[in-house]
């Protein structure tokens, strides 16, 4: 990571350790206080990470010393501000005579130009940030009352600064200079409003309360921007004030409300435009997201604002959206709304100064709030307020967003949501490290799950398997299971018997991140020893495993292309485990010692049909399950027919349901005949809408047992060998689902549950299904790898052709399927 | 010899002008099959079967060869005499010599017409020719490969399909390639007045179906046939069911009482049926026209049984076998033998209960014959099974056993039927696709089964048929250069 830097005192000899200590203290405008330098043992160390706008994220941990803030005369930017949370230990504060200790879990704000003094414990852990351009954090410690600014962390904002605070620290060593930015601004958020309402009593300047006041609007119209009916008089209601006091606060502020909606309202549909994340939206729909009723007006007023168009700015945006959005120049509201100055003069301006400050200021929080991942922000509106509207989420892919090789009712859930919230969920190929290089390097989430050194691997647990690896010594959980998984995700309406449709609405490539392969997309396909046809190859030597990367292209028309293949040589992983098969997932390949034959498949150009091999809800039992073999609840269902524009569908087990997504693919062939795909890194925007059990009587999906796929000109039901092989295989399953498999069962299961569908669905009798099945339904052969085989089978829509055609609109849980 | 090889723009010698013509020939070639008189406009009749023949219209007109001025197009009525019932035979008499290049339009009638006689049989002299049985007399007497004197009926039932030919192709050996093209595929209207310009077929829930034995609602072991009607213009490119009964005893007129559907043909009482209409309701079966039976005679047996599929064709039961498809098949004996039937109107992967809609219909194929020394360095050297190229696709056909009589041996008819798997079908597919990559594309091992895994789809044909089939479907945009 560009800009890390890691000092531990075991690496530096007694003697120089204090001058080294120093200089990272210097960093965070800090020096040694007291009377004597302290003595460091060898337990010190700080890990130091730098935003793109220079500030400081530093972890420290040590012994004993005392530290004060820096002389006065240093020259200063005089908008640095520092934050000092406890992780572990004690510190005490001294500032303006006062005393205060802090434990874990305590945040102070100190303001370096003042005089204060720190005493740390033994064997403390704090978390220190050095937030620059902090003007507006700034005027609020100054204009509080004297004394410490300590925030008070049991409840409400404050807690929620104290969880990002400690998420940081977990994951210094994992964010980029761009997160860190993202995150910085989240923080400042987050700290002013802990900060306000801790100071707002203090308050009794008149300037000061509009102030107060003006930001509060400013929040209130945020939480609304997407409403196209918001209008000056619903938020005077809301916020208790008149409509006429807000109109004088927006005109003290050089602008109008509805000018200040409008500019708002751009911005963000700015940087919608410029996420790649929303490719797959509409002009039309990002406009209508935040609150434009009319895309043709949304074009005009977006022209005018940014003297570009809504599609020029997409296709060509500028080179760094917060940048362009900071410096607002040429653009910002605050230049090209009314000049008031040219009347009032100097003394006007003056007056207005604060207020556009406030302004501006919120702008660039708001803004870099809503560019942080929403699982961090996690000031979610209560359902109630939600007006119908689905939230959006991101959740990206992190050692601390997946699991690895199992599912199991018990993992804690990443993201809570509710019943049709959508959800851009980034997933990651097992195979990836096939080509590190193209498929991690630089990639800071795959770089996360992947992270596998002599003395630590970030993901551990991979497989169901026993941790210590007593059976075959593979490793954690030893590959028994291999789908990098992330979620899960909990849907808050979702109880066991309802039924929870995942629809997919988009699906996106992730591009590499390495120098020499930036943009470009591969995926790797690995003919294993589980293939089909291991044990059936026709030249030497016979029992080979072979690795082919694929670049996947997007012209003229989406294909893969092979780039080269090698065959598996042993590997040995960094904890000195070899692996002479693929039998534990993301072992690194070293690259030194395979052979790459280039040039292979040279003329073939392989169809894309981008999907999630592994789409699942928690399963009910108690056990760590398996990721391989698919059963009632989903899962390594390898169907590529579970791509952009289908709805899958799913029996829920658990409360809120526990929804993970992994083992993308860029294309697979029906049978899945090697053992893998096209296994590529995806990222996919889900729907998530749950059915309630009691809204669906009489249908189908009332007493859904298995997995169901909706297509947009099909219906895919789903045969497995064992339909639920861990009730039909009891105690021993994991192990016998993959020896007790045949086609046959999973074309008899396909059989029964296609004709279960047609008679509760359709209302057809046993003889009318049969006969439909014979001479209309297709049955195929979705995989012969995945331990539990399947068959599935396939009925066109077009066969009922009085059938509603498109699902029921839903927007909140209290949703019944079609009508 | 003229080869018409086709192209891209090529219509088959039919256009719009003369395909009236071709239709009108047709007709008054089947109303006037028994006679031998004349046709018009240069059709000649080919001795008694009713076969005629004339120049292809507007084809190769420049090129002059021994037999005239390009390739000639036959017609084949089904009639008594110009099908074999229920089995592949290399000794049996062709109905017509062609060479290759030559057309032929041939019509076929499904075996399930007498489910019900009044819509598929009655009014239509070619049916009527085949179907007829009395006390005295069946028009075919022969169904399937087994014992003339079985007690259920001559032939046994050991093969059930009525097959229109053999076609023998001039100059065809063992070793060549014969490829055969669908131009076209039409319904055949029903004879009777009652039902002009409508066509039916027949679904039959049968013992042989993979659900039997496996049913909810009682009696459970039951057969159900369900009458379909298609749109005889063609026109409404769905099916729509019209009524279903249960299957009862039926008595044959030689007096033969079939508790089950075991023997072909038998006319069904309808007065000892109960007909249950306003079945399937509102539903609309895509059509898929093709022929569930095509291919060449095997050289292992004499006569074999038409149910199982294998290395030469027959009852492949894909429904992707439709107009503008081409077969390639192995000729395993002098003349080939080419013979087609069991018209299906449309079929769901895997012919789930047994039957497709069996709806007679009538094709127009050309034959091209591809000589063994011209085969080396092409994609159809060493090909051993049958192969089938669609507008988009190249599909391959694996059975449990790819070549059944010579890998089950003596008793192989029978063992077929309890020896077949899904997985061994799927086993054949992967060597075929594996052979069809390494050899046609020059792939290396490595590189055809990667390939497999990520874009060949891998279907079941069916598992009714004795011989269970698995289809494995390449792309052909997948090669571009070759495209």
């Amino acid at each position: 990571m560009t800009g890390m830097y890691r000092l531990s005192t075991r690496d530096i000899p007694p003697g120089l350790r204090e001058p080294n200590w120093a200089d990272v203290l210097a960093k965070l405008e800090l020096r040694y206080g007291g009377n004597s330098i302290p003595v460091l043992d060898e337990t010190a160390g700080a890990t130091v990470s730098c935003s793109t706008r220079q500030s400081l994220f530093v972890r420290l941990n040590g012994n004993s010393q005392t530290l004060c803030s820096q002389p006065r005369d240093r020259i200063r930017s005089g908008s640095t501000m520092l934050v000092l949370t406890v992780l572990e230990g004690t510190m005490q504060v001294l500032e303006h005579g006062v005393s205060e200790q802090l434990g874990r879990g305590g945040i102070i704000l100190l303001n370096p130009d003042q005089d204060w003094q720190l005493l740390l414990s033994d064997n403390f852990r704090a978390m220190a940030i050095r937030l620059e351009s902090t003007g507006f954090l700034l005027r609020l410690v100054r204009s509080g009352r004297a004394g410490t600014n300590r925030i008070h962390t049991d409840h409400g904002v404050g807690a929620l600064c104290l969880d990002l605070i400690h998420s940081i620290a977990g994951q210094l060593e994992n964010l980029g200079a761009q997160e860190l930015t993202v995150i910085e601004t989240n923080l400042s958020e987050m700290l002013i409003t802990a900060l306000s309402r801790e100071t707002v009593a203090d308050v009794d300047d008149n300037t000061n309360v509009q102030l107060l006041h003006l930001r509060r609007l400013c929040g209130a119209i945020d939480g609304r921007l997407g409403d196209p009916d918001l209008n000056i008089d619903q938020i005077a209601e809301q916020e208790g004030l008149s409509t006429r006091y807000l109109q004088k606060l927006f005109r003290n502020s050089g602008t109008t409300f509805s000018e200040y909606v409008k500019h708002r309202r751009v911005q963000h549909c700015c940087l919608d435009l410029v996420n790649p994340a929303l490719d797959g939206f509409s002009i039309a729909e990002i406009c209508f997201r935040w609150g434009f009723n009319d895309a043709g007006n949304f074009s005009r007023v977006f022209s005018q604002i940014m003297k570009v168009s809504p599609r020029a700015y997409r296709a060509s945006p500028p080179p760094d959206p917060r940048q362009h959005l900071h410096r607002g120049q040429p653009h910002s509201w605050l230049h090209t709304g009314p000049h008031p100055e040219s009347a009032g003069g100097n003394h006007l301006h003056k007056r207005q100064q604060p207020f556009r400050d406030l302004l501006h200021d919120h702008t660039r929080y708001a803004l870099s709030l809503h560019l942080a991942p929403k699982r961090i922000a996690t000031t979610h509106r209560k359902p109630s307020e939600r007006q119908n509207r689905p939230e959006h989420y991101y959740l990206p892919a992190s050692d601390r967003t997946v699991h690895w090789g199992y599912f199991s009712r018990d993992i804690s859930p990443v993201l809570t949501i509710c019943s049709g919230d959508i959800v851009t969920v980034e997933t990651l190929s097992q195979h990836a490290s096939d080509d590190w290089e193209r498929m991690i390097a630089g990639d800071p989430g795959a770089e996360a799950v992947f992270h596998w050194t002599a003395d630590r691997k970030n993901v551990d647990r991979r497989g169901a398997g026993p941790m210590d690896a007593s059976v075959c010594g593979r490793g954690a959980g030893e590959g028994f299971g291999v789908h990098i998984c992330t979620g899960p995700i909990y849907i808050r309406d979702a109880e066991p018997g309802d039924v929870l449709e995942v629809r997919i609405l988009d699906i996106q490539s992730r591009p590499s991140c390495h120098a020499d392969h930036e943009g470009r997309c591969f995926g790797s396909n690995a003919a294993t020893w589980w293939g089909f046809h291991y044990h059936d190859m026709l030249t030497e030597p016979k029992k080979r495993e072979v690795v082919t990367i694929y670049e996947v292209h997007q012209r003229p028309a989406p294909h893969a292309r092979a780039v080269y293949n090698f065959r598996w040589t042993p590997q040995t992983d960094p904890f000195g485990v070899r692996h002479e098969t693929i039998d534990y997932p993301g072992v690194p390949v070293d690259h030194d010692t395979v052979h790459k034959n280039y040039g292979v498949l040279q003329k073939a150009r392989i169809p894309v049909r981008p999907h999630f091999g592994v789409l699942a809800v928690a399963p009910r039992e108690g056990t760590t399950v398996d990721s391989i073999p698919p059963s009632y609840f989903g899962g390594n269902l390898d169907n590529w027919r579970a791509g952009k524009g289908s709805s899958l569908f799913l029996p829920v087990s658990v409360k809120g349901a526990l929804f993970s997504v992994g083992d993308p693919h860029a294309s697979q062939g029906d049978s899945e005949l090697c053992g893998t795909a096209i296994e590529c890194s995806l990222t996919g925007v889900f729907q998530l809408v749950v059915h309630k059990r009691t809204a669906l009587q009489g249908r189908f999906l009332e007493n859904l047992s298995h997995p169901f796929l909706e297509t947009p000109e099909e219906w895919v039901i789903q045969g497995l060998s064992f339909a639920d092989y861990q009730a039909e295989l009891g105690a021993k399953a994991q192990t016998q689902v993959y020896k007790d498999s045949s086609m046959e069962s999973a074309m008899r299961d396909a059989f029964r549950k296609t004709r279960h569908y047609l008679m509760t669905e359709h209302q057809l009798t046993e003889d009318e299904a049969i006969s439909l099945m014979s001479v209309a339904v297709d049955f195929g052969i979705t995989q012969v790898v995945d331990g539990n085989i399947g068959v599935h089978a396939v009925i066109r829509k077009s066969v009922f052709p009085d059938w509603p055609s498109a699902p029921p609109e839903t927007t909140s849980g209290q949703q019944s399927g079609k009508p | 010899m003229t080869n018409h090889i086709c192209n891209a723009s090529c219509n088959h010698g039919i256009t719009a002008e003369n395909e009236s013509d071709i239709r009108e020939e047709f007709d008054t070639a089947r109303r006037s099959f028994l006679k031998t008189a004349l046709m018009g406009s240069g059709a000649v009749s080919l001795g008694a079967m009713g076969v005629t023949m004339s120049p292809m219209a507007g084809a190769a007109t420049s090129s002059a060869g021994a037999s005239g001025s390009g390739p000639m197009h036959y017609f084949i009525p089904a009639t008594a005499e110009t099908v074999l019932w229920g089995h592949f035979s290399k000794i049996a008499k062709a109905v017509v010599e062609v060479e290759s290049g030559d057309f032929v339009t041939i019509e076929t009638l499904t075996h399930h017409a007498n489910d019900d006689a009044d819509r598929m049989v009655k009014g239509d002299p070619g049916a009527e020719s085949v179907f007829f049985w009395d006390n005295n007399r069946k028009g075919v007497d022969r169904r399937g490969a087994g014992p003339m004197d079985a007690e259920i009926g001559a032939g046994a039932g050991a093969g059930v399909h009525i097959c229109t030919g053999p076609v023998r192709i001039k100059g065809a050996e063992p070793g060549d390639v014969l490829e055969v093209r669908i131009a076209d595929v039409f319904p055949r209207p029903s004879g009777n007045p009652d039902f002009k310009g409508k066509t039916f077929g027949s679904n039959a829930a049968a013992w042989w179906g993979f659900h039997y034995g496996d049913m909810l609602t009682e009696p459970k072991k039951r057969e159900v046939i369900t009458i379909f009607e298609v749109d005889a213009t063609g026109e409404r490119n769905w099916a729509k069911a019209v009524y279903n009964f249960r299957w009862t005893p039926q008595k044959d007129p030689f007096g033969v009482v079939h508790s089950t559907i075991d023997y072909p043909g038998v006319p069904v009482d309808h007065s000892t049926i109960s007909r249950n209409n306003d079945v399937l309701k509102d539903i609309r079966i895509p059509i898929r026209p093709h022929f569930g039976t095509i291919g060449v005679a095997p050289a292992e047996a004499d006569i074999v049984d038409s149910i199982p599929p294998s290395y030469t064709g027959g009852n492949i039961d894909n429904w992707r076998i439709g107009k503008g498809a081409k077969l390639f098949f192995p000729v395993a004996v002098d003349g080939a033998n080419f013979s087609v039937g069991d018209p299906h109107a449309s079929q769901g992967d895997s012919e789930l209960c047994g039957t497709a809609i069996e709806c007679s219909l009538t094709g127009v194929f050309q034959f091209i014959l591809h000589k063994k020394a011209d085969l080396p360095d092409t994609p159809l050297a060493e090909l051993n099974y049958p192969l089938l190229e669609t507008q988009d696709d190249w599909v391959l056909h694996g059975f449990s056993y790819a070549n059944y009589l010579a890998e089950l041996g003596a008793g192989a008819q029978q063992e077929i039927y309890s020896q077949s798997s899904v997985d061994k079908a799927l086993r054949d597919a992967y060597h075929k696709m594996r052979h069809f990559l390494m050899n046609t594309q020059k792939l290396s091992e490595d590189e055809a089964i990667a390939l497999m895994s990520v874009a060949v789809d891998f279907g079941i044909t069916q598992v009714v048929d004795g011989n269970w089939g698995v289809h494995a479907i390449l792309k052909k945009s997948m090669f571009p250069a070759r495209a």
